[in-house]
């Protein structure tokens, strides 16, 4: 099941940070968000040693079905074309937050079986 | 998945904003004008770089990146790819689109207050004309510039029109952001 939703801007500066679990504290979850991207950034910048999973979005690739992973970076790339959003600042749509959510619930549905 | 909006709506746009900056909102400061038109296009470069690359898995380096920007960035904005890429292989890169269509139904009025035979004002009918031409090409720089910055490339964007409909876009600086 997804615990944690987690956006991050190029300069590692959180974008938007959403837990789906009563247990964890903000602060914890921000660092278990930094040390996966010290996980990301590690594939990033040895790309002999990943190889062809260079491609991959890194995402724990544990699951058969991908698409969620499609269906977060859609909600992204709408909360960011929108024309009132600040590049670089945290993302405060409602909207987005819905649709992660959402995601996020079918998400733990499909995967109970 | 998203919307389009017919490309007479675009052009239609790209006039109306060229207008009210240079006629309104400053009057009198075609910098302060052109600036602004260009941060607005880095800003939407930005946003549908972002869109268009959704599919792909990260670029290898920045000529693939570049490549992009030629071949399906401006297939998507413009309905056509670039024609010709050159590069001095030290960061400097042209793009030359032979026929650019957001000017492709502009009509470049050369005034024909003089007859043509005195050199200067027919050359100085010739400047201003490119120069009103030129404030179009701010927003579609900039929406290039933007697109690249968000692909990792940030570089200064510029266009040559020397040779309508022909337009080449200068991209400058790209090696700045080489190591990661």
């Amino acid at each position: 099941m997804i615990v944690c939703v987690a956006v991050v801007g190029h300069q590692n500066n959180p974008l938007y940070i959403q837990s789906f679990t009563e247990a964890d504290d903000a602060l914890k979850l921000h660092h278990i968000v930094h040390c996966s991207l010290d996980v990301v950034d590690e594939r990033v910048n040895n790309p002999k040693k990943s190889g062809p999973t260079l491609n991959e979005t890194f995402l724990g690739l544990l699951y058969p079905t991908e698409n969620y992973k499609v269906r977060f970076h859609l909600a992204y790339v709408d909360a960011v074309s929108n024309p009132f959003h600040v590049p670089g600042k945290k993302i405060t749509s409602r909207t987005f937050a819905e649709r992660v959510s959402n995601i996020v619930k079918s998400f733990g549905l499909s995967s109970a079986g | 998945m998203g919307r389009e909006v017919s490309e007479s709506c675009v052009e239609s746009l790209l006039t109306e904003i060229v207008s009210s900056y240079c006629n309104h909102f400053y009057a009198n400061k075609p910098e302060l004008a052109a600036r602004r038109i260009e941060a607005i296009g880095y800003q939407v470069g930005h946003q549908l770089s972002e869109r268009y690359t959704m599919d792909r898995p990260r670029f290898s380096d920045h000529l693939e990146a570049i490549k992009f920007i030629c071949k399906d960035f401006w297939s998507e904005l413009f309905k056509k790819q670039i024609d010709n890429l050159k590069t001095n292989h030290k960061g400097t890169f042209v793009l030359q689109d032979s026929r650019f269509r957001w000017l492709s139904h502009m009509s470049i009025d050369l005034s024909s207050e003089s007859s043509g035979s005195a050199q200067d004002p027919s050359t100085m009918a010739e400047s201003k004309a490119a120069q009103a031409t030129g404030m179009y090409l701010y927003f579609p720089c900039g929406i290039i510039r933007g697109a690249l910055s968000n692909l990792g490339i940030p570089c200064a964007v510029s266009a040559d029109i020397s040779s309508l409909p022909a337009c080449k876009l200068l991209l400058l600086n790209t090696l700045r952001c080489f190591s990661r």
